[in-house]
């Protein structure tokens, strides 16, 4: 039970959950704090942007430019096209004739990929050997390629075209209203006017020419009628593609798993978080794909005193149960936390018991990087501590109980309260010059599973 | 089942089977194959046949087991493994037909009616208990078991055996050998 507790942030994640800004209920863990607004913040409420697009086996980046010229798929890596998994490069030795004497034979190193999952190589796809061992595969052309160039040339034309037209409506506009000043003889002014046009319009005639509408594909109307052996033929699922293999390889959609070829690795997006408030950095990776530290990472769970529930209760209607929660400071100060009660909110969707919280301040320990090394005798006697309400103090986390009433019949025990803490603005600090690190008042609105009611 | 018969145990010469792996029954490892500590091969419904050039990892259980309705009937079915097949690490099997380059990956399950012809793969985890014969060649992966057939078996571990046979000897100690071509009494 004690290794549950203990691991409850990353399994039991959606027991306790805070309230963003934006109205969204999630664990701390998935939470940010923005340091200038000093407002949590989710996934969902903030910008995300894309630093860069990596390959994820090989970690090279490059430009988002240069990731959409070549697909958002990296040019080196391959994944297999049965299972998804990534290639990887096996070495063979081949006999390969000598260069000086035809008829001896000499051994050559050769490579070929291979799927350390399903074991597809690339000799299942009749692909041969390369000589080299980083890539040179030759990717096959696309069957539509010359198509999908035409239209694709057509529609950029189109939109040039449509461009130039907006750009001139816009001349038009003016025109008219050029007219407007030509009856109050501001003539001169019109003349510059009218010749501009005539101007544009020269450049737009250029853009007019309606560019070749690309050529339609005749509908298929007609098939051949399907070949007798399909009926009578035994079907071999094992040289049948599925479905998904053949979407894998949309250009090809291969029907035969002998054709299958080698995919080239999607490409990922390392990318940050900016609050849209104040539009400063909430996370911000490393530029490097190789490196897994944060210039900027602002997550809640960092920042805030974090709730838990400490052990699994029992609970059967307006019965009171006590229960206890750990909170435990993130800070390097040490923070006086307050748990207000909500009043007059009854929502049965997130409160079906009543709580009696803690009514004295609880006082966290600082966050202490040494402290696992400490036996924990010191720490306890700073502190007077009522021992009805806090239960147990271990370096920067406490244990308080608090007694919880449910008043539903049956289902889940849900209670929400408010917890108000300092917090420290190291950020403001920085920015001010000031020695000691401005304190602030912080409140959030925390939701409870506490588990099902008894029955 | 009866407490392990050692004299029934037979190993050919230049196998290297750890003292600490369980052998129950009648059972005969053949030349050149490896048993790491901790692997159980028991032979409850009959012999056990296992041929040259096997790796058996650790916690590999091979089991001879009675088939329905013979419970009891001892010598009713004898399992015979080929050669050059890889058995890694928590594997079980129970299938009496294993031919020769199969490899059955970690925690895989090959259930007493699969009878496995020879380059075949069974994926870690995934549990084959159907009625069949395998094709040749035939690679189960996946947690859905799905199946393909490869197109070269998979490459024998001689290299791999070369390295098991002088390594193991410095940790473990081996079973004895038994002489060769002794008659069983």
């Amino acid at each position: 039970m004690t290794s549950l507790t203990k691991m409850a942030t990353f399994m039991d994640v959606n027991l306790v959950r805070y309230l963003c800004t934006c109205g969204k209920r999630l664990p701390p863990c998935r939470l940010y704090l923005c340091r200038h607004c000093l407002k949590l913040r989710c996934a969902d409420c903030v910008q995300h942007e894309v630093d860069s697009p990596y390959c994820p086996n090989c970690l090279e980046n490059m430009p988002a430019s240069e990731a959409k010229l070549k697909k958002n798929r990296c040019s080196n890596c391959f994944d297999c096209p049965i299972c998804g998994h990534t290639l990887m490069t096996r070495a063979t030795s081949q006999m390969v004739p000598s260069s000086e004497d035809p008829s001896k034979s000499t051994p050559k190193k050769m490579y070929y990929m291979a799927c350390s999952f399903c074991r597809w190589t690339t000799r299942d796809g009749g692909l041969a050997d390369q000589s080299t061992s980083n890539g040179g595969w030759k990717d096959e052309e696309n069957p539509e390629a010359k198509r999908i160039n035409t239209l694709l040339e057509s529609y950029r034309s189109i939109a040039q075209r449509e461009k130039a037209e907006k750009e001139r409506k816009k001349y038009v506009k003016r025109r008219s209203h050029a007219g407007f000043q030509d009856r109050y003889g501001l003539t001169s002014v019109a003349m510059k006017w009218k010749i501009q046009p005539a101007m544009s319009n020269l450049s737009v005639k250029e853009t007019e020419k309606v560019p070749p509408a690309p050529e339609l594909v005749s509908p298929v109307e007609d098939f051949d009628p399907l070949p007798s052996e399909i009926f009578s033929d035994i079907v071999q699922l094992d040289k049948v593609t599925y479905l998904s293999h053949r979407l894998n390889a949309p250009e090809f959609q291969p029907p035969a798993t002998k054709d299958l070829r080698p995919v080239h690795k999607h490409l990922l997006v390392r990318r940050s978080l900016r609050c849209r408030e104040c539009d400063h950095n909430l996370s911000k990776p490393d530029f490097n794909p190789l490196s897994i530290k944060f210039k900027i990472q602002l997550i809640a769970l960092n920042h805030i005193p974090e709730i838990r529930i400490m052990a699994p209760a029992t609970f059967s209607v307006n019965k009171e149960t006590v229960v206890t929660f750990t909170l435990s400071n993130p800070s390097v100060y040490s923070t006086v936390v307050k748990l207000l009660p909500i009043e007059g909110d009854t929502d049965l969707d997130y409160m079906t018991a009543k709580v009696d919280l803690p009514k004295s301040d609880l006082v966290l320990a600082l966050h202490d990087d040494t402290a696992v090394y400490d036996d924990g005798t010191k720490a306890q006697q700073e502190f007077k501590d009522d021992p009805r309400v806090v239960v147990f103090r271990r370096a920067n986390k406490l244990g308080f109980a608090a007694k919880v009433t449910p008043f539903c019949k049956e289902g889940e025990v849900k209670v929400s309260f408010m917890m108000k803490h300092e917090f420290r603005n190291t950020a403001a600090a920085i920015q001010s010059e000031d020695k000691e690190p401005k304190l602030e008042w912080l409140e959030h609105r925390i939701f409870i599973n506490l588990g099902r009611i008894q029955l | 089942m009866a407490a392990p018969n050692k004299s029934s145990v037979k190993i050919a010469p230049g196998a290297v089977v750890c003292d600490e792996c369980e052998l129950i029954g009648d059972i005969t490892i053949g030349a050149r194959t490896v048993i790491h500590p901790k692997a159980r091969i028991i032979a409850e419904a009959g012999p056990v046949i296992i041929g040259e050039f096997n790796i058996i990892e650790e916690l590999v259980h091979i089991t001879n087991r009675f088939p329905d309705g013979a419970e009891g009937k001892k010598n009713s079915q004898v399992m015979v493994i080929g050669n050059n097949n890889v058995f890694e690490v928590g594997a079980q099997i129970e299938s009496t037909k294993v031919g020769d380059h199969n490899v059955i990956e970690s925690k895989a399950f090959v259930g007493p009616q699969v009878e496995l012809t020879s380059g075949c793969i069974i994926g870690a985890a995934c549990h084959v208990t159907t009625g069949e014969k395998l094709p040749e060649n035939t690679v189960i992966y996946g947690a859905k078991c799905h199946r393909r057939i490869q197109r070269e078996r998979p490459p024998a571990q001689n290299l791999q055996i070369d390295f098991l046979t002088k390594i193991l000897p410095n940790y473990h100690y081996l079973k004895k050998v038994s002489k060769a071509q002794s008659p069983p009494k």
